[in-house]
């Protein structure tokens, strides 16, 4: 019932949400001189900065697998889902304008949220493979399967950017809050180290980071070049999916009290 | 057509006080008899009255009678703390000009997004684009960025979009005439056009005259209740005499 009254809501503001992607894009590009290029360039210069702290610096290394590679493949799943829940968690007090006046169904925007931020990952996958064959780290069949761990992703980062866009109605101090938990999520998130690296009793607690498990579902097959354990697939799953049940259900149990805090 | 059902709205004026962390916590440890009472206010109370297909119902009452809230809670904006609000048919909600505008895109791509918020399909904005440019008088600015618009150019483009549609119900919150003189002039007689053509019409505004003028039935509210409802010339006439006019 429920599921089949959204399926009908979003067949009709499927253009509202196209075009609130479009519009997404157009802007953001709109006043850059290299425009879209800028998606390609910025995981690469990240990563290079990133590079040289970590490796050459901190003396980090990771065996048997390239460095770059590996930094690179944990960074553009990790950027997605910073980027697109700190957008989905303004989207609606910055349409609060518009919520005011029009009924548009609230959820469409952290929803354009995450599918603008996805299409731009979408992008940043052409440098992460080139960075693989100019690494000579290569690509085989299993790639078929990454698809999985970014659909979790996806479903992980908008179930946080409903849970998100709610609590910051109601708790403007959010948006800074946010931006501490996230840098320290970075750090506590084996994008740059390997887990292995970590002490043996801190590593349970590490495991218990969702996004470790969707990048390590990644990695396993774009640096080992093996199927997942069957594990990783339950647990990427089941993680994303309640996350995703937790932030409709929040949202949809407070939007209707989102007007008397505009 | 519409069936408003003892409808009440009640706002918590003490909100505000409420709204950081900071003052939570303070708010935490402070004994009950400190903390700031929280006002209930009520917007509206137990309104009710059925709309009519075709029908033009005004409403009027003084500035904070509940007028907006009303018509907001019929558009779906809001939700009624109390009672029911059934509507039967498309509304155009003709309140706010231009709200989805995004600044940064062109004539073009905004006449796009805003007929998305407002509910039009692809088709029908494509089928329509014409006519909206052609009433804008913006032919030659449809490549320019929303940006660089004067708010007059503003204003015309956002009425023409809002204004192409045949909805079954239209919401009125005061006649907008927009732009120069020539412009007000056209952009009124297309509002008066639009209520004449046999919609319903929900209407706001303050000139009794064009209650009088345009609407076939009226609610008059006072601090969010119905004090009367009946035919326009006659509660515009007790409402003249109840304000002292």
């Amino acid at each position: 019932m429920f599921i089949k009254n959204v399926m009908i809501n979003l067949k009709k503001y499927s253009f509202l949400l196209q075009q609130l992607v479009s519009r997404d894009f157009k802007v953001k590009y709109k006043r850059s001189v290299l425009g879209i290029v800028w998606s390609l360039l910025y995981p690469i210069l990240t990563m290079i900065v990133m590079a040289i702290v970590f490796s050459n610096v901190f003396k980090f290394s990771t065996p048997d697998v390239n460095y770059l590679a590996y930094l690179l493949s944990g960074l553009v799943m990790f950027n997605y889902f910073s980027e697109a829940s700190n957008l989905s968690m303004s989207s609606v007090v910055a349409n609060f304008g518009l919520l005011n006046k029009i009924y548009i169904p609230k959820y469409i925007f952290p929803l354009s949220k995450c599918l603008f931020v996805g299409i731009n990952f979408l992008l940043t996958l052409i440098p992460l493979y080139i960075v693989l064959l100019a690494t000579g780290t290569g690509v085989n069949w299993y790639h078929i399967f990454l698809p999985y761990a970014y659909l979790c992703l996806f479903m992980f980062t908008l179930g946080m950017g409903f849970i998100l866009s709610a609590v910051s109605v109601f708790l403007r101090d959010m948006f800074y809050i946010y931006g501490i938990i996230v840098m320290m999520w970075t750090y506590l998130t084996p994008i740059m180290y390997d887990i292995k690296m970590i002490s043996e009793e801190l590593q349970p607690w590490l495991k218990l980071n969702p996004l470790y498990h969707y990048i390590n579902f990644a990695r396993e097959i774009i640096l080992y070049g093996r199927i997942p354990q069957p594990f990783t697939w339950t647990i990427c799953l089941l993680s994303s999916v309640a996350v995703l049940l937790i932030g409709v259900i929040v949202f949809k149990k407070t939007q209707d009290k989102f007007i008397y805090y505009v | 057509m519409i069936k408003v059902d003892n409808v009440s709205m009640k706002f918590n004026l003490g909100i505000e006080k409420n709204f950081s962390l900071k003052l939570f916590f303070i708010n935490l440890f402070k004994p009950k008899s400190k903390k700031p009472k929280k006002e209930d206010f009520w917007a509206l109370k137990d309104v009710s009255f059925d709309v009519k297909k075709g029908e033009v119902i005004g409403f009027i009452g003084s500035n904070g009678a509940g007028k907006s809230t009303l018509l907001k809670v019929i558009a779906g904006v809001m939700k009624p703390t109390k009672g029911k609000v059934t509507v039967n048919g498309n509304i155009c909600p003709m309140i706010e000009l231009g709200a989805g505008f995004d600044m940064d895109l062109t004539a073009r791509e905004n006449i796009y997004l805003n007929g998305a918020v407002l509910g039009y399909t692809k088709e029908f904005i494509e089928q329509k684009f014409d006519e909206i440019v052609e009433f804008s008088e913006l032919k030659d600015f449809l490549d320019v960025p929303v940006r660089n618009f004067s708010s007059g150019m503003t204003a015309r483009l956002a009425f023409s979009i809002a204004t192409v549609v045949d909805p079954e119900i239209l919401i009125v919150d005061e006649i907008l005439s927009v732009g120069d003189i020539s412009f007000q002039k056209k952009s009124e007689a297309k509002m008066r056009s639009m209520i004449g053509g046999g919609t319903t019409v929900l209407f706001v505004s303050h000139s009794l005259n064009q209650i009088e003028k345009i609407c076939d039935r009226v609610v008059w509210l006072n601090h969010g209740q119905v004090v009367k409802i009946g035919p326009a010339k006659e509660i515009c006439k007790e409402y003249r005499e109840s304000v002292g006019l």
